[in-house]
């Protein structure tokens, strides 16, 4: 068969490259995830029962140790200077599921979709390729939204927690976690894709904030070099400012110093998270990883 | 070759089963390592939350509770039977379902020894292993934590015996279950949290609120707890230690009686619906 | 500018030797560079080895033609077709497609190509065939009323329609596949990349898929099609480029790539009871060239190939040196030449494994 030696002009597909179609683009990611999402019936159990039993161990042994008439909770309220200790612990012990579920299944998304076979479907796309963690990502948040509201409620009704304070002021400390709990996720996503081993990392970074953080106590009892690695960990921030605000009724002068601190790292690990990613794809298409399971 | 079987022989197979569970153990000696620490890591906010409550070091309204002011001590005790309770309570159905998905059950369900022995041995290395894991595990956390026993080891870990041999008859029950459900995970996390939460392991079961006590005194693993704690922290336990004792022999006996029968029955009913080989 | 809508000049791929796993290509014969590095004088710091996976591949594909790349497993195609699609980087080596670079443009390669890769796992399961399409048409960034459209048509064509509201976990791997056809056409791309389309489908459904891919020739589609089925490619292909080991070993159309057995016959023989002796004893008839066994998985049945000058000539002589020492002649054809044999030819092994 002769072949003609013509000029080649590109054939256009029906693809286009405006901004709306970008974030149409965005939006499918976002709601494919949370459709498919919703047909895997087993997180509605997951939601309402983990949010309580969880806790229940600390708060338990909290009781214990506040003894059968109170006598141990002088000391608490000296040490924590709260006196609802349930509540103390209900804030510490979500903080910590929260952002461990967010790091399992942020974290483990990409991978999934590879061993599932679909990565390499969203990568031969004209997709921004950022945008497929930020859609999933997205979707993640408004299951978690449910987690916490879930949560807020049985510890309400259960334990009969008197959440005070400013509901704007403790919604808006929410939103600043958020930053820095999913940029982690992003980095664990492209490091997970990376390493195919996931358990290793959340382990870490879980056992890290159980035993930094103070979920159960308060951080000022830790030893000084504890209380320095806790100062680099965003988590501890949050676990302060939201018992501040829910308990303690402090108001935004009060809470600036650990907001700010929280907008910091969100800032920070939003950016490693993008930079991870970055590198976890130019790494990627040179050695092949997408389609490889 | 025909051969009859001698107690030898099942001694041997036996030891044949413990002796690749252990091997395959130390392949991933990161696990062991794991092990070791994750309780410990686990313990830290524990300890961190005694301090708060604690004035000059000693948590007295524990010690309101208990008898004793040395809360990791008993929450250590705790976590070390309970590493032997998941070994023998979910060891079996786990080790069943293993070899459900490896595919190997069939084989291993021809072989010419009695099912629940096969069981037994499968947990044989596990207890060993578990024995080693949470001594290690008691050596840190008490370099860490702190850990005073006050009483006789031995009559502590003779109590506890027959709580182990009870909960042989449960693994039974629960592995007999897998069979027939040919699913372990799901039904495991929440269980196993929950045992664990009434018996006692972490904290004493005269905090729960008045309604749920009763599901934790019926439990015998409340009663194997608090003898030996008992024994070790001389604490107050819920009824006098002789009582308790006769409470965990009996049933010891009971549970691994019920046990063997559910065993059986389940065992027979996937025999019939010859559902052995699939997963 | 170029003429071709798919080119590619000299395309190597080279991978860390431990990655070679990874990539599920094999190849033997390529050596462990671990050297010392002559400046560190502490113990031996090996180099990692390399794998080359694809070695110098050249090949130029015209617009509206169908190319067939034909190799065994392992060959290279998979990474060759990587390569073009921009998920694997060359190590050396360009390629454009649609005349754009794979690797300065890559999104413009993108929006240029329809791939079907992975089968029936490169679509959501948890999905229906209409919600996959809507996702993918958005993610290639197609208006939303033409989306609706193109959506609706290429499910008529796929003859999805009745099932499209079903999710695709209850479909069949024939049905499938349809839908990840269906994905790589929604952008009316004018380049069809398509990996292995008719593996692991039953024949009705694979003669479908092959029906399809002679449409889309016919309303202009680009065609680049990866197999290691002869008679499909055999079928299907204006040209075909048959690759092992790395590199393209011909590109022709297949009648000219047939003219290279030249005038030889093939023989296809099944034998019961193979006995060692068979091997040389055929082989030392006149004019027989590339003998190669391989076992049928039916039995204890081997199936032999060879190439004689004249097969005329040298039939009793196999009739007759076949049935000895217990083994058994069941079947004899003499056969035009395939492309198989025409691998044969030049490589010495067969094409199936």
């Amino acid at each position: 068969m002769a072949v003609q030696l013509e000029p080649y002009a590109p054939v256009p597909s029906l693809a286009r490259d405006d901004f709306p179609a970008k974030l149409r683009a965005q939006w499918a990611v976002f709601t494919r995830a949370w459709t498919i999402f919703r047909r895997y019936p087993t997180w509605v159990a997951a939601v309402l029962i983990w949010p309580v039993i969880f806790p229940a161990v600390y708060i338990l042994g909290a009781r214990a140790l506040a003894g059968p008439d109170g006598r141990g909770l002088a000391a608490f309220v000296q040490a924590t200077g709260i006196q609802d200790y349930i509540g103390y612990i209900v804030v510490g012990t979500t903080v910590w599921m929260w952002q461990n579920i967010v790091l399992w299944e942020v974290g483990t998304s990409l991978r999934e979709e590879q061993l599932r076979g679909t990565l390499e479907s969203n990568w031969l796309t004209p997709t921004w390729r950022f945008s497929f963690l930020l859609g999933s990502s997205a979707s993640q948040l408004i299951e978690m939204i449910l987690f916490l509201g879930i949560s807020y409620i049985e510890f309400s009704l259960l334990f009969g927690v008197q959440f005070q304070g400013n509901p704007l002021l403790a919604l808006l400390v929410i939103l600043l976690c958020i930053p820095s709990i999913y940029g982690m996720g992003f980095t664990f996503a492209s490091l997970v894709i990376t390493a195919k081993e996931a358990s290793a990392f959340v382990f870490l970074v879980r056992g890290v904030v159980m035993i930094f953080c103070g979920i159960t106590f308060p951080v000022l009892l830790l030893p000084e070099w504890m209380q320095l690695v806790a100062g680099w960990l965003p988590q501890t921030y949050m676990i302060e400012a939201m018992r501040m605000v829910t308990l303690g009724g402090a108001d935004l002068r009060a809470v600036a110093p650990d907001l700010a601190a929280l907008a910091g790292f969100g800032v920070f690990w939003l950016a490693v998270g993008f930079l991870v990613f970055g590198w976890m794809d130019r790494r990627a298409r040179q050695a092949g990883t997408i389609g490889q399971y | 070759m025909e051969t009859t079987p001698t107690f030898l022989s099942y001694l041997y197979a036996l030891l044949a089963i413990a002796r690749g569970d252990w091997r395959r153990y130390w392949r991933y000696p990161l696990n062991a390592v794991a092990q070791v620490f994750q309780p410990v890591i686990w313990l830290t906010p524990v300890f961190f939350m005694g301090q708060a409550f604690s004035a000059n070091g000693a948590a007295e309204g524990f010690a309101a509770y208990t008898g004793t002011t040395d809360y990791m001590s008993f929450i250590l005790i705790g976590t070390a039977l309970n590493n032997f309770i998941t070994a023998v309570f979910w060891g079996m159905g786990y080790a069943l379902k293993n070899d459900m998905d490896t595919g190997v059950l069939e084989s291993n369900w021809l072989a010419p020894i009695p099912r629940p022995l096969l069981l037994v041995g499968k947990t044989l290395s596990s207890l060993l292993l578990t024995a080693i894991t949470s001594a290690s595990m008691l050596v840190v956390a008490g370099l860490l934590f702190g850990f005073r026993t006050s009483g006789s080891a031995l009559a502590a870990a003779a109590a506890a015996i027959p709580m182990l041999i009870g909960l042989y008859g449960f693994g039974f029950a629960f592995a007999a279950l897998v069979l027939v459900l040919r699913e372990a995970n799901s039904l495991v996390d929440v269980s196993s949290f929950l045992v664990m939460l009434f018996s006692g392991a972490n904290f004493p079961v005269t905090v729960l609120p008045r309604w749920l006590l009763p599901i934790a005194l019926i439990m015998p693993l409340t009663y194997g707890f608090d003898v030996v704690r008992g024994f070790l922290l001389k604490t107050r336990t819920l009824l006098p230690i002789p009582q308790e004792i006769g409470l965990l022999v009996f049933f010891m006996f009971l549970m691994v009686a019920l046990g063997l029968w559910v065993f059986r029955i389940l065992e027979r009913r996937v025999r019939v619906k010859g559902t052995l080989g699939q997963h | 500018m170029t003429a071709w809508a798919i080119e590619a000049v000299d395309l190597v791929k080279r991978f860390p030797r431990k990655a070679q796993a990874e990539t599920g290509e094999t190849r033997d014969g390529e050596a462990a560079a671990s050297q010392r590095r002559p400046w560190w004088p502490f113990g031996k710091k090996a180099e990692p080895a390399w794998f080359t996976a694809v070695n110098g591949v050249s090949l130029g594909i015209a617009r509206g033609e169908v190319f067939g790349l034909l190799g065994p497993n392992g060959a290279g195609k998979s990474t060759t077709i990587r390569m073009l699609c921009t998920l694997l980087e060359p190590t050396a080596g360009t390629a454009l497609v649609n005349g754009y670079d794979v690797r300065k443009q890559p999104n413009q390669v993108r929006q240029s190509l329809g791939t079907v890769l992975g089968g029936e796992r490169s679509i959501y399961w948890k999905l229906t065939a209409r919600e996959n399409l809507e996702y993918f048409a958005a993610l290639y960034h197609i208006p939303p009323d033409l989306a609706k459209r193109r959506i609706a048509g290429l499910l008529e064509r796929m003859e999805l329609t009745a099932r499209a509201n079903d999710l695709v976990e209850k479909y069949s791997s024939g049905m499938k596949q349809r839908v990840a056809i269906a994905k790589a056409l929604l952008a009316r791309p004018p380049i069809v990349l398509l990996d292995e389309p008719t593996l692991g489908l039953d024949p009705q459904a694979a003669r479908r898929v092959r029906e399809l891919i002679g449409e889309l020739k016919a309303e202009g589609h680009t065609i680049l099609l990866t197999t290691h089925y002869m008679e499909e490619a055999d079928q299907l292909s204006d040209r075909i480029g048959i690759i092992d080991q790395g590199q393209i070993i011909a590109l022709d159309t297949p009648a000219a790539l047939k003219e290279l057995i030249g005038q030889k016959d093939v023989v296809r023989l099944e034998i019961a009871n193979w006995h060692p002796d068979m091997d040389t004893g055929l082989r030392r008839l006149p004019g027989v060239s590339n003998l190669v066994m391989r076992r049928l998985e039916s039995d204890s049945l081997w199936e032999v190939n060879l190439q004689a000058d004249s097969s005329r000539a040298i039939l009793s002589g196999i009739i007759e040196g076949v049935n000895q020492n217990g083994t058994r002649l069941v079947n004899l054809n003499i056969v035009k030449p395939s492309l198989e044999d025409v691998f044969i030819h030049l490589t010495g092994k067969a094409l199936r494994d």
